[in-house]
């Protein structure tokens, strides 16, 4: 009996703290939630910097649609610089297969279908990856706190993908989100490779709050640890809930 | 090597612009051999070992079999995926045969990361510099230690190649000093007799050594492979004023009487002092020849061989008569060494007689035997190809070969164009340079942003299209053809060719045969092409370093060689107070050049970082015995000797002197052959050419001249020294 309180009298402190912790789920949930959207219309500035200071600035017109089920369709036109103006995209981001991308080059006046099975892969070659730019279903991972989460005002919450192939999807073995106890929402994402080193953060600078509660993310930036270059993108001239037909998320429309 | 050349040359900074931008090109690589290299376990094995050295910080870039992608364009799409999406399972033969076909149709694949005969694969690591590069290379071999499997494995690259240059450099520095020592103790107890006689020079190599090796630290100067013959040199050299001291002693000891050692020093002194000094000074004015290198380890060594010899002549003329001194044995009756008179009279009295019978004949074979030998000198070859430093079976050797065979080359020269890289006009002269280097002799393979567009408009256009496999025409087809490649490439491919803005782009060459000749001809090409180029062109990269090398080698002989010439032939007309004796005791020095370059035109060993070291060397070591020479003819002729009793005495006694000197040097740099380095080997048999002809010069050929054409000053030279 001596020797089980004791061994209780041990284990006391972690269920002390996993008591008064929410759900680790719930909490990813509820930051999901409140910045999943039905569509939205904004430009892009993406500015890339290298770790000896060379920069590249492209500035796009982003259209998003998301579907029930997790497809997400987004359509880009590129405005500046000017040689590149008129450059369009078309990413159809499946769920459960890969995704489908069809870019048309109006100097050449081209349109191809690339097909990649990459999903990690970088979004316009910047550190973002294409899904940093969709909101991942919550079933691709397994959640819990870590060590610290909630000690200050964060929730600190590691993130696992529930199998090697999701892992092989998104190109990480580990994210840990912290997200602010007061409103749910992400400020700062840390992800790992498959040798469980860190590679790649990205922070959240700023929100922009939506008619409905809801938030978007407004300016963000990625630093890659492993080549030393940062991405930042930043979103102006959003519309929320704009009404966008599916007819606009067609190859048709992408070499208007 | 990049450290042995100044910075302030063109070839360096051009490169480190180049490199500013683009990355450091030093890279390591990795490489897997097998009768086929296609099976599922050399797969693993290469994947294991990927993926352990991608965990490694200070590795900045891979390219490797699971870093390739694949660009496919297949009804109206283009393709990317992984080069290996997963890797076939043992006996799964289709699986096996359409990964062989999609390396041979990939050319960011094949003859890169596979090798086109299936016998190799690579994986090809860039440096960064978080951490030191020994230990970068240990972490690396440790990972590729830990994963052993049926490949074998070879490491090369240039990192790989001053490892072991600077391991080698270590083993001759720990073997070859202590064998040259020994080997130095053997011949001095040979010549020289009892070892108390032995002791006395050999006191003074150990000290000057000694001193000189202690420089390099304190001065803040690494051992190199050049530095490296410092030490041999000294010990080879440092003992040549102490054998002189010594023989003379025990000729008067020899003389059968009783002569108080006060009487004995003063007599050594007085005979000795001047010709020891003027040969010490004539010996650092040769060396220091090697200041005017535009190798550095060649300047230093410069330094440090005049330091040492300065401190072996200071110590043999005040340590030695000081030994003589204090040593207790009573002086007269000393044994004969091995080697005694008696062999010398066998070899010097009939060599005297054949000077005295026939000077003219000899002046004249000896003339013919060295424009013989001299005509090898347009044969002549110049070698700065690190990799030839070693052996044939040296496994760094071997993985050069291979690179060098199967994967385009381990050296590079690099093209920066800098201007709108995005304008049609220049991508064409790209497109042009790419592929006329990428045809010339030589050349393993280009890569440049040129092939990345074409790459790019195959995927676009069909093969039936006209604008399939072209370099578009407008500068927005060029700009959004970048836009698809970098969002579908690998973006640190591109970011090799291109810079972010765009305004630069890079042409890396790489060099299967990365020969001056090769590196000359590509050069000439580049500049031709890109002449009227609206674009600023910057060519470097290690092979043009590697060819300023070679022409400063050629320069920095002609300029040592020229120095040290002068040099001494102003010292020796000083000395011998004559215009004429100075050219007179230059002559041996030229023959042995000349000798010494023919033979090696002749054999095939080419004048490189250490064999360029030979002839500065070879001035300040071989004027010795002609001073020597000279100054004892002229000694015997001012006792009133006659010309022929001069030149048997002047043989029997000092000419004895030069030949164990000769022969000392001879034998400490014979040490060198053992070396771990061709390039040192040769030094090492090029000495016994070299030193071997000066002494044939100041005892053979020198005495006939002086015999055939009695030149005043070795009478003059006897008027002044009657005056004293």
């Amino acid at each position: 009996m001596k020797r089980m309180i004791i061994i209780m009298m041990l284990f006391l402190p972690y269920f002390h703290i996993s008591a008064q912790l929410p759900d680790a789920d719930e909490i990813m949930d509820r930051g999901r939630e409140l910045t999943l959207m039905g569509s939205l219309n904004a430009n892009v500035n993406l500015l890339i910097t290298e770790k000896n200071g060379a920069t590249r600035n492209r500035t796009i017109a982003m259209t998003t649609k998301s579907y029930p089920g997790g497809l997400e369709k987004r359509l880009i036109r590129f405005l500046e610089p000017a040689d590149v103006r008129g450059t369009s995209m078309l990413v159809i981001d499946n769920k459960d297969k890969p995704d489908e991308m069809w870019i048309y080059l109006p100097a050449l006046k081209k349109t191809r279908r690339i097909v990649s099975s990459e999903k990690g892969k970088s979004f316009m070659s910047s550190e973002f990856s294409n899904a940093d730019m969709s909101t991942p279903a919550l079933s691709d991972f397994s959640n819990k706190h870590t060590a610290n989460s909630g000690s200050a005002d964060y929730w600190i919450i590691e993130s696992i993908p529930v199998n090697d192939n999701v892992a092989d999807e998104y190109g990480f073995s580990k994210k840990v989100s912290h997200i602010k106890k007061e409103n749910y929402l992400v400020t700062k994402m840390e992800y790992y490779n498959f040798d469980d080193e860190l590679f790649k953060t990205i922070e959240v600078r700023s929100y922009y709050p939506l008619s409905n509660g809801k938030y978007t993310i407004e300016d963000m930036a990625a630093i890659n640890h492993s080549n030393g270059r940062k991405s930042e993108i930043q979103f102006t001239n959003l519309k929320e809930n704009v009404e966008i037909d599916d007819s606009f998320f067609t190859i048709a429309n992408l070499e208007r | 090597m990049r450290n042995y050349i100044p910075s302030s040359m063109e070839s360096r900074i051009k490169t480190d612009e180049i490199e500013n931008e683009f990355g450091v090109q030093d890279i390591i690589m990795l490489l897997f051999t097998d009768s086929t290299i296609l099976t599922e376990e050399n797969l693993r094995q290469i994947k294991n070992i990927d993926r352990g050295i991608s965990k490694l910080s200070s590795i900045s870039r891979r390219i490797s079999p699971f870093t390739t992608s694949s660009i496919k364009s297949s009804e109206g799409m283009m393709i990317v995926d992984p080069l290996i999406k997963t890797i076939p399972s043992e006996g799964d033969t289709a699986g096996i045969n359409e990964l062989y076909n999609d390396i041979l149709n990939n050319p960011f694949a094949r003859n890169i990361v596979f090798s086109s005969d299936m016998t190799s694969a690579s994986i090809t690591a860039t440096i960064n510099n978080t951490e030191s590069e020994s230990v970068v290379l240990a972490k690396v071999d440790s990972v590729v230690a830990a994963n052993t499997g049926n490949a074998r494995i070879m490491k090369g690259g240039l990192p790989y190649i001053r490892l072991h240059i600077m391991k080698d450099v270590k083993r001759d520095a720990i073997v070859l000093v202590p064998l040259a020592l020994i080997v130095m103790l053997l011949v001095l107890k040979l010549t020289l007799g009892e070892w108390r006689s032995v002791f006395m020079p050999f006191s003074v190599v150990l000290l000057s050594t000694g001193i000189c090796m202690g420089l390099i630290p304190l001065i803040g100067w690494k051992l190199s492979i050049i530095t490296l013959l410092v030490p041999i040199l000294l010990i080879a050299v440092g003992n040549n004023y102490g054998i002189y001291l010594v023989t003379k002693f025990h000729d008067i000891c020899r003389k059968g009487k009783y002569i108080p050692k006060r009487e004995i020093i003063n007599e050594i002194i007085r005979s000795l002092k001047k010709p020891l000094i003027y040969s010490g000074l004539t010996t650092i004015a040769g060396i220091l020849g090697l200041l005017t290198h535009s190798i550095i380890p060649a300047r230093q060594m410069g330094v440090l061989a005049a330091a040492g010899v300065l401190a072996a002549l200071i110590m043999s003329i005040l340590l030695i008569p000081g030994f003589i001194y204090i040593r207790s044995k009573r002086t007269e009756g000393l044994k004969a060494p091995f080697l005694g008179n008696d062999v010398f009279k066998k070899i010097l009295n009939p060599l005297a007689e054949l000077i005295i019978r026939y000077p003219g004949h000899i002046i004249i074979y000896s003339v013919i035997f060295t424009i013989v030998l001299s005509s090898g000198m347009s044969l002549l070859k110049i070698e700065t190809n690190q990799e030839n430093y070693f052996p044939k079976n040296n496994p760094v050797r071997q993985a050069s070969d291979i690179i060098n065979r199967k994967f385009g080359g381990s050296q590079t020269i690099s093209v920066m164009i800098a201007g709108d890289i995005k304008d049609p006009v220049i991508m064409r002269r790209i497109d042009e340079l790419t592929r006329e280097t990428e045809h010339t002799d030589g050349v393993g393979q280009v890569f440049s942003i040129s092939q990345a567009v074409r790459e790019m408009s195959k995927a676009v256009f069909l093969p039936e299209e006209e604008s399939y496999d072209q370099i578009p025409s407008t500068r927005e087809s060029i700009a959004q053809l970048f836009e698809l490649y970098n969002m579908s490439g690998n973006y640190d491919d591109f970011s090799q060719m291109l810079n972010l803005e765009n305004t630069r782009a890079h042409v890396l060459i790489k060099l299967s045969d990365p020969s001056n000749v090769v590196i000359k001809n590509v050069n000439n090409k580049i500049q031709t092409i890109t002449k009227d180029i609206p674009a600023e062109v910057t060519t470097g990269g290690y092979a043009m370093i590697m060819a300023d090398f070679a022409r400063s080698i050629i320069k920095g002989q002609i300029f040592s060689l020229g120095f040290a010439l002068i040099t001494v032939f102003i010292l020796l007309s000083l000395i011998f107070k004559s215009f004429r004796g100075g050219l007179t005791g230059s002559i041996p020095l030229a023959v042995s050049i000349l000798i010494l370059f023919g033979f090696m035109g002749f054999t095939g060993i080419a004048l490189d970082a250490a064999t360029a070291l030979l002839s500065s060397i070879m001035i300040g070591v071989g004027v010795d015995f002609t001073i020597q020479y000279i100054w004892s003819f002229s000694n015997n002729i001012r006792n009133g000797l006659t010309y022929e009793e001069s030149t048997r005495t002047s043989l029997r006694t000092i000419g004895r002197s030069i030949i164990i000197n000769a022969l000392t040097v001879m034998t400490g740099f014979s040490v060198l052959v053992l070396s771990g380095f061709s390039s040192i080997r040769f030094f090492g048999y090029l000495v016994l050419i070299s030193i071997g002809s000066c002494l044939a010069g100041a005892i053979i050929l020198i005495p006939a001249i002086i015999m055939k054409f009695r030149p005043g000053f070795v009478k003059a030279d006897m008027n002044t020294l009657k005056k004293q």
